[in-house]
């Protein structure tokens, strides 16, 4: 085959250049650390690499989620150990005032520390997060959510659950509505609420009952009317049909109907009541207003209605202090769950965020082994063809003429 | 004595003639195109004589070119193939760094974006994260403005070449008629002869031509070469000249198109008959790369802009007002051709962005019915009458509705490129950060006073109303639940009255109420007259319930038909862009090589060896010398006859 000198010059100039083009993509492999330097390089990997990075940046997002679900709970809980711990205190207190020794300065000055209780429950409810949000106020972050109207305290906020993304997937709550911590307290054992009525004369209590049988309960309104000091009817308020008649009382002695049951003691007089209704939604609050009423009460005698009152009134913030108690407390639970959940997360994110980096580095970065390696394999085979090049074209007959 | 010297001239000039052969060789071994050249001798006709015939010397009969014409055309077509794939893949190489670059493509900007989406769901409130949304927002906006732009900017750059384009391509012709009345005359004169060097730049002229735009050329007896183009429309016959134009496209204004110029009257050319060379790479890159790009992005931009906008509507902002558009997008393009003759007009609007394509549609009346086609198929979409289309109709999987206002005449078009704009015409619709509807637009809420143990569920907006936006007017309107006893329940709209009275409840298994457009769900054991009540979610400034939702939108399979996210139509974006480059990359290589080995070939005929062309002169010199010898010992053989004369 015949060469042109037109051609051999050509084609070693073509495959010089094609060579220095080799060098400078590895060059720039080498310089910027990556692998794909166009998605022509590889399309499938650069999609795939843009998907990872935002697959991995998002799980980095969640990471911050997780940041910021942490500090609420985390400051929520820490208001929450202070209410159970004032709760605590209150409970003491109302156990302290059953000491029959007491006189009423000392009622007195009892009835002074709930009050006091009572402001400070009021002002961990109205607790704001570092940017003055009210934490227990649903959604409505700006508005105060408890407010003592002088009758009592109300709530002003929403039931919203605040919630954030804390992976794919799952959204976990960051804040519980303060009504349900505060305001939504079943009085009575949770089911029914027993009540001596306000007018009895005796000497006697009612102990909160207990639901023995809860498909026979049936939720009405019933009334216990002593017809003597030793004998009393049960009635139905709802239906205003009697129940039970005539039955004989033993104080201390369980009284048991359509699947209840509790206990009255002392003696009461004729025409005495005890009201059983469904529990209802008494706010701690409400309790400890109450409570501090009955320690308040200006004379108690050693026995008779007024001594029935205050035991009663003792008994009943114990009872209900005690509920909610276990509402705060299960809402602690909750969010110790919440937050080991997030711990969990944190660990699983982690992990997906190194194996995502690494799988990103897998497809998108420089393998500088074989990069340095490939450059010093291109440098030899681009020197050998200026080599030869610079050989062969010296070689021409015209030399020799 | 007579006869020696006679042969002696004729060696003589055989051997200059050889020498002036090889030194015009060694003179144009660089000139492009040009073939080397061989004079053709011949021995003379031999005398008779009684003894035998004796030779009369050497004669040059002509000057041959090296040149195979099989060979030539091989070349003209690797030429064409070449140039055609290397100046698309020169052009895809920059529509795929725009989208590759991993600092500046679309993902990032989408991340931010979407980051500040997140900061503003953990603390809605905050005006501060309510300002970086937006910031981020106008920056993804500008992101694929940007990107808008560049492919804007690479299709006026395509304009402008094939307006170069086509100019070279008229040029070449002219001058390839120009060569053919030369060569026809030179050719006449002597009959047999070829005006060698002519040729050759007749051929390099068609080879120049062919790195254009793909032409076959058929040779004629005396002596020209015929010129076609495309799908045989005559550039060049004999001494007649055709031409080319760049016009405006009939039916997209921001493009040229290539007609056909002959006698002065313009003619259309169907665009595909275009083929190779640089002009069709133009053509193939603008429909088969740049205007898909354009489109997918366009579909992306429009896909985000719906989704988004739709869960923003559904929220309320920090003032206790409905969200609005959080972007704004832009409408479909309809253009009509610009020959068209009939009245009418057509409007596309976006009826699903998540069943939009990212095809464009020409629309043409055929006089009976309109049929919609897909302009990268040219498959039929769908036929609709005059009058359906006037009363509007969605076409059957592009997610636009098409509407017709007055009456297209027989043959009428119009061309439907319903994301085209959609990259460019984003924009970020809100700018006051209270204006983010992060908030539900409705909550439920229990009284503490209830007894029972019912718990009403978060209300939220019935996603299943069709359509779902404008929202339900009545949305907000307080509406209360009683209940009756624990199975029965009664609800009641302040402003609108009663909506269901003495409705069963089955405690067991609760119930989800659905009215005025929320739905909520009721779960336990109501009391008698417990109330549960659903409102205006006024002062929820903590409540980022909705901003949730429009979170969750990153990874949701909106776009597509459903099939992906906004990520993974851009990733599929940069997949298509990447794999068209990248074939490019390898066909335009694999041709170039191809290219290469044909021109070998080619010039082992036709080029230079300067070696050879060395050692040619020294056989024509030595030839001379011989020749010249052989003048000199007949002069000392008729030297020789004098003396004996003397």
């Amino acid at each position: 085959m015949r060469i042109s000198t037109g051609t051999f010059y050509n084609e070693s100039v073509a495959s010089m250049n094609q060579l220095q083009v080799n060098i400078a993509q590895t060059t720039q492999q080498l310089a910027t650390g990556r692998k794909i330097l166009s998605p022509a390089d590889d399309p499938a990997a650069a999609a795939r690499a843009a998907e990872l990075t935002q697959i991995d940046s998002a799980n980095t997002q969640f990471g911050s989620n997780r940041i910021a679900a942490t500090n609420v709970l985390s400051l929520a809980d820490g208001i929450l150990q202070s209410v159970t711990n004032l709760i605590l205190d209150a409970k003491d207190v109302s156990t302290a005032a059953t000491n029959g020794l007491l006189d009423a300065a000392a009622r007195k000055s009892m009835a002074i520390d709930i009050q006091g209780r009572l402001e400070e429950l009021i002002g961990l409810a109205n607790s704001t997060d570092g940017t003055g949000n009210f934490i227990f106020a649903g959604a409505q972050g700006k508005v105060k959510p408890f407010a003592d109207t002088g009758t009592g305290v109300v709530y002003q906020g929403d039931d919203v659950q605040r919630k954030v993304q804390a992976a794919t997937g799952r959204q976990i709550p960051i804040t519980d509505s303060g009504a349900d911590i505060f305001m939504r307290v079943r009085n009575g054992n949770g089911t029914f609420n027993v009540a001596p009525g306000t007018a009895n004369a005796g000497d006697s209590t009612i102990k909160q009952g207990v639901v023995t049988d809860a498909a026979l309960y049936d939720g009405h309104d019933y009334q216990i009317h002593f017809t003597s000091a030793n004998t009393y009817d049960i009635n139905d308020v709802t239906t205003g049909l009697p129940v039970l008649a005539g039955n004989a009382y033993v104080s201390g002695q369980a009284i048991s109907f359509n699947g209840i049951q509790f206990e009255i003691k002392g003696t009461p007089a004729l025409n005495d009541t005890f009201d059983v209704t469904p529990s209802q939604n008494q706010s701690i609050f409400d309790t400890l207003t109450k409570l501090v009423a009955t320690l308040s009460a200006p004379a108690v005698a050693v026995s008779g209605p007024t001594n029935a009152s205050y035991r009663q009134g003792l008994s009943d913030a114990f009872n209900s202090l005690e509920q909610g108690l276990n509402v705060v407390l299960g809402t602690r639970a909750t969010m110790g769950a919440r937050l080991r959940e997030l711990d969990a997360l944190n660990v699983t994110g982690d992990d997906l965020g190194t194996q995502y980096k690494a799988t990103l580095s897998k497809i998108q970065d420089t393998d500088y082994n074989k990069a340095i390696s490939d450059l010093t394999q291109q440098q030899m085979v681009l020197t050998a063809a200026q080599k030869s090049f610079s050989q062969v074209s010296k070689m021409s007959l015209f030399d020799y003429l | 004595m007579a006869g020696i010297y006679g042969i002696g001239v004729s060696a003589l000039k055989a051997a200059q003639a050889g020498i002036a052969a090889t030194t015009h060789n060694i003179a144009n071994a660089n000139t492009p195109g040009y073939s080397r050249q061989e004079i053709m001798q011949t021995a003379e006709l031999p005398q008779n004589t009684g003894a035998g015939y004796f030779g009369q010397g050497a004669n040059v009969t002509s000057v041959l070119r090296r040149y195979d014409q099989f060979l030539g055309v091989q070349v003209l077509e690797a030429q064409t193939q070449t140039s055609n794939l290397t100046a698309q893949f020169d052009l895809a190489q920059q529509v795929s760094n725009l989208f590759g670059d991993a600092n500046g493509g679309l993902t990032p900007a989408l991340q931010d974006f979407f980051s500040s989406v997140n900061t503003v769901s953990n603390a809605p409130e905050s005006i501060a994260a309510r300002q970086t949304m937006i910031g981020s927002g106008q920056s993804l906006v500008n992101r694929l403005d940007t990107f808008d732009q560049r492919l804007s900017q690479i299709r006026d750059s395509l304009n402008g070449r094939m307006t170069s384009s086509v100019a070279s391509i008229n040029s070449y012709a002219k001058q390839i008629a120009a060569l053919n009345v030369n060569i026809v005359e030179l050719q006449a004169k002597t009959p047999g002869q070829a005006p060698n060097d002519l040729l050759d730049q007749r051929d390099l002229l068609i080879s120049q031509l062919s790195q254009e735009i793909r032409v076959t050329t058929v040779s004629q007896p005396e002596g020209s070469v015929d010129v076609f183009i495309g799908n045989g429309q005559s550039l060049v016959v004999g001494r007649t000249v055709s031409s080319l134009h760049t016009v405006t496209s009939t039916t997209d204004p921001t493009a040229l198109d290539v007609a056909y110029l002959n006698n002065g009257n313009s003619a259309k050319i169907q665009q595909s008959q275009l083929q190779g060379g640089n002009l069709g790479a133009y053509l193939d890159f603008r429909q088969n790369i740049l205007d898909p790009a354009v489109n997918s992005l366009g579909r992306i931009a429009i896909g985000l802009a719906e989704t988004f906008n739709q869960q923003h509507q559904q929220g309320l902002d920090l003032k206790g007002a409905l969200g609005t558009a959080f972007f704004s997008s832009a409408a479909p393009r309809t253009t009509s051709a610009s020959g068209n003759l009939g009245t009418g007009a057509l409007t596309a609007t976006i009826s699903d962005a998540s069943a939009l394509t990212a095809r464009d549609y020409s629309v043409q009346f055929d006089g009976t019915n309109y049929n919609i086609f897909d302009t990268t198929s040219n498959a039929l979409v769908q036929s609709f009458t005059e009058a359906d289309l006037t009363a509007g109709q969605v076409v059957t999987g592009t997610g636009i509705t098409l509407q017709l206002t007055g009456s297209a005449s027989i043959g009428d078009s119009f061309l439907v490129r319903p994301t085209a704009d959609a990259a460019k015409g984003m924009a970020l619709n809100i700018t006051d950060p209270s204006k983010i509807a992060a908030a539900s637009p409705i909550r439920s809420n229990a009284p503490i006073a209830n007894k029972g143990s019912g718990v009403i569920g978060a209300a939220t907006v019935d996603t299943t109303a069709v359509p779902l936006l404008p929202l339900n007017v009545n949305l907000q309107n307080a509406v209360t639940i009683t209940f009756i006893d624990a199975t029965h329940f009664n609800v009641d709209d302040a402003t609108l009255g009663p909506l269901a009275v003495n409705s069963v409840y089955d405690p067991a298994v609760g119930a989800t109420l659905s009215f005025n457009g929320w739905t909520a769900k009721l779960t336990g054991v109501p009391s008698a007259n417990d109330t549960f009540t659903i409102q205006n979610n006024i002062n929820a400034s903590s409540d980022g319930t909705n901003v949730l939702k429009m979170a969750e939108l990153q990874t949701a399979n909106t776009m597509v038909n459903g099939t992906t996210s906004y990520q993974g139509a851009y990733g599929q974006l940069i997949s298509q862009v990447g794999t068209q480059t990248r074939e490019l990359d390898v066909t335009s290589k694999a041709q170039s090589s191809m290219l290469a080995q044909v021109t070998k070939a080619q010039q082992s005929t036709s080029g230079v060896n300067l070696d050879e062309e060395a050692a040619n002169l020294l056989k024509y010199q030595q030839a001379y010398q011989a020749a010249a010898k052989a003048m000199a010992i007949s002069q000392s053989m008729f030297d020789s006859l004098l003396q004996l004369g003397g």
